[in-house]
């Protein structure tokens, strides 16, 4: 692409333009106030990607465009364009690395390498992208300002009357239209026009010399006080935001007459090009599934009292670094519908659970998460167990949370009377159906949770014997989401009641308790 | 059974390791766990007489002759810091003649029965010091002031007594329990060592 003069190609697309193009005077004045060919091809209106992607300069241009033969100087300009201040010219300096050295960009092929060396340098699979461009709002003061400065100039000649600018692309999307087809190459994968694909690139233009400028220009007033506000509040990538945002609505709202008081019309020239950084980064991945929790020493979430772990592990960093280590994503986020103590069994069923992995570098297939299955459920301690693992949407997030006070557990627990249990006992039990209990804040829970006294529902019980013993018994029962089991059946010192001490008319404990039983439809 | 660290706050009874390793075994054979077999408990693992839930989940700690001979009163400690005060068995109102009659919880300058403490900080908690006032415990003959024995926020008084003053008659140890107090770290081990465990106790008392 470094050959001398434009190609068969280019000279085709060329000659097509030239019909959207303005007149040749219009041409030199605005090369000469210092706006580059591919702004000057954008505001007339050209579409055709071959155009902008020629290396064309200024000089070349007035050649085709003055239909001559020769081409007289190859002088490249060393400004960068007022308006578009680099970006589609492209010219731009990018750090290597965070914090490093900056290195200069000049071609478009130059930037599509620079960031599909960055996508696979990270190792991220992907099948599709979405291209996120971030531009700083003086452009849109010097488009404005350049748009002003030909109304005055040529308002009265007949090419501008007829289509100057109606048909104009945007910075944004001119230089997305140059950039998406070279980066469709080099990343062998397509580019999703909007914000659709999981993997998106994002680039932020900044320019600060011009952008400190436009700040002091733009009137004050109420402003001041936010932008104050904002610097000492936020961190350094939230004051990108915040004046940005003002800065638009600023514009937006300010007329014409004072925008040329403030604003240079036409736009003045600059030396230096924007500034980029180039970030890439892929939208949560959701891995949803049911776990059980064979271990009376597992916590379901990391527990730390003091700088010492409770428990020998827990349910969250077993599945949750599994998820994440084969995804390779950054970090994990663990939730699930509801959540047993330390020393309480999860069989049965199982609880569902989803893990959010951010920026996972790839989106498991089948296989992999079949792999994620085998490597938590065959380890050697059998601590916890998956089932049902698959890849969901994020909409599974609210499903879960759904109606989660109505689902029903159900549960085994391991219980001892102060006397023998006699049949009796037994029939009084299993009669009780939907029976409403009421449960103040057990103690042992009361320094963290509000004292209020909550009304629950014992849906059955039934009872199972103990072989070898009379005051032993497995009691199973079936109850509303919320209630505290251990509570029902020692009663708290009375505050929970009924208990199962207070039907039997003695004292009860409980021993062990295990979930059996988490009711929802989903993750099935 | 010693009684507990001060760190577990929910754990219940742990079976002994070889029910663990054959619990273990029992999985690796079946895959598809068999349900039942794996909540039915080991016959070796069951106690004749399982610790209760107070004696598993709080540390006991009590004061014989709190302010006056006789008084005898326990503050059961969870691990979360929140104290459970009542009457130890000693107590002398437990010695009388048809035990304890009524109760009432009106006392000092307000009714203690009436405080509503909510959220889940309790700000609104009335802050007591060791020797305030709780309730009066009437007997036939005589009454007895119970107070708080650690200072600290009244979460909550069992209100139940004042109906039922038997429960402290039948469990003055369970469901006779005075109330609930949140002391502040440091008021806590300001008096600890000051107290006597439950074996010190019965020992003093020659009770058992």
């Amino acid at each position: 692409m470094t050959s001398p003069g434009p190609a068969i190609e280019w000279q085709t697309a060329l000659g097509n333009a030239k019909l959207c193009l303005p007149p040749c005077h219009v041409i030199r004045d605005l090369l000469s106030t210092g706006v580059c060919v591919r702004c000057i091809f954008r505001l007339s209106g050209i579409h055709d990607r071959d155009c902008y992607i020629s290396p064309i300069n200024e000089s070349e241009l007035i050649s085709v465009l003055e239909e001559q033969n020769e081409i007289k100087c190859n002088s490249t300009t060393s400004t960068n364009c007022c308006v578009c201040l680099g970006v589609l010219c492209p010219s731009c300096v990018v750090p290597e690395k965070p914090g490093a050295d900056l290195r200069e960009i000049s071609s478009v092929n130059e930037l599509a390498l620079l960031i599909s060396d960055m996508v696979k340098g990270e190792q991220y699979r992907i099948d599709e992208f979405s291209l996120e461009v971030s531009l700083p709002p003086v452009i849109t003061a010097n488009e404005r300002a350049l748009r002003l400065y030909l109304k005055q100039k040529y308002e009265k000649e007949q090419w501008f009357k007829d289509s100057f600018l109606r048909d104009h692309m945007s910075v944004k999307d001119t230089l997305k239209l140059v950039l998406n087809a070279s980066l469709e190459n080099y990343l062998a994968v397509q580019n999703v026009e909007t914000l659709s694909s999981s993997f998106r690139i994002r680039l932020t233009y900044s320019h600060s010399e011009t952008s400190q400028k436009l700040q002091s220009m733009l009137p004050n007033g109420h402003d001041s006080k936010k932008r104050e506000r904002g610097s000492r509040e936020n961190g350094s990538s939230k004051n990108c935001n915040e004046p940005d945002a003002s800065a638009y609505r600023v514009l937006e709202l300010i007329e014409d007459q004072n925008f040329c008081a403030q604003f240079q019309v036409p736009p003045g020239k600059v030396d230096k090009p924007c500034q980029l950084v180039v970030a890439c980064c892929r939208t949560p991945t959701y891995i949803g599934g049911r776990y059980l929790k064979y271990s009376r020493n597992v916590s379901q979430s990391r527990w730390i009292i003091d700088d010492e772990r409770m428990g020998e592990t827990s349910v969250e960093e077993i599945i949750g670094e599994n998820v994440r280590q084969i995804c390779q994503g950054d970090g994990y986020k663990f939730h699930s519908a509801g959540r047993e103590d330390i020393d309480v069994r999860m069989l049965g069923s199982g609880r569902p659970f989803l893990v959010e992995v951010s920026n996972s570098r790839i989106v498991p297939s089948s296989t992999e998460i079949e792999q994620i299955s085998d490597k938590i459920n065959h380890t050697d301690k059998k601590l916890v167990g998956v089932k049902n693992l698959k890849l969901v949407g994020a909409e599974a997030w609210d499903l879960m949370r759904e109606g989660e006070a109505e689902k029903q557990k159900q549960y085994a627990a391991l219980v001892w009377i102060s006397r023998p249990l006699n049949v009796d006992d037994v029939c009084n039990l299993t009669s009780l159906k939907d029976m409403e209990i009421s449960q103040k804040t057990p103690i042992r829970v009361l320094h963290r949770r509000s004292p209020l006294e909550r009304s629950k529902v014992i849906h059955w019980m039934k009872i199972e014997k103990v072989e070898g013993t009379t005051q032993y018994f497995l009691l199973h029962l079936c109850t509303q989401a919320g209630t505290y089991i251990k509570e029902f059946v020692h009663g708290d010192l009375g505050r929970t009641h009924p208990s199962i001490g207070s039907i039997l008319g003695c004292r009860a404990e409980i021993l062990q308790l295990d979930v059996t039983d988490v009711k929802m439809d989903y993750f099935d | 059974m010693a009684e507990n660290a001060e760190r577990s706050e929910e754990t219940l009874y742990k079976p002994s390791p070889k029910s663990i390793e054959r619990e273990k075994q029992a999985m690796e054979e079946e895959p598809k766990e068999d349900l039942s077999s794996l909540l039915l408990p080991n016959l070796n693992d069951l106690p004749q007489n399982p610790p209760t839930a107070v004696k598993f989940n709080f540390s006991r700690y009590f004061l014989p002759d709190f302010t006056k001979p006789g008084h005898d009163q326990y503050i059961y400690r969870h691990a979360n810091g929140l104290c459970v005060i009542g009457l130890a068995q000693a107590h002398v109102a437990l010695k009388e003649e048809g035990g304890v009659t009524a109760v009432d919880f009106n006392v000092g300058k307000s009714d203690r029965s009436e405080l509503k403490v909510t959220g889940k900080r309790k700000r609104n908690a009335q802050h007591f010091e060791s020797n305030s006032a709780l309730c009066k415990v009437c007997t036939n003959d005589n009454f007895y002031i119970v107070r708080c024995c650690v200072k600290g926020s009244l979460l909550e008084v069992n209100d139940r007594l004042i109906k039922q003053p038997g429960l402290l008659n039948s469990s003055a140890d369970r469901e006779g329990y005075v109330a609930i107090i949140m002391p502040k770290q440091g008021d806590w081990l300001k008096i600890k060592d000051s107290l006597l465990s439950y074996e010190d106790y019965v020992k003093l008392r020659g009770l058992l």
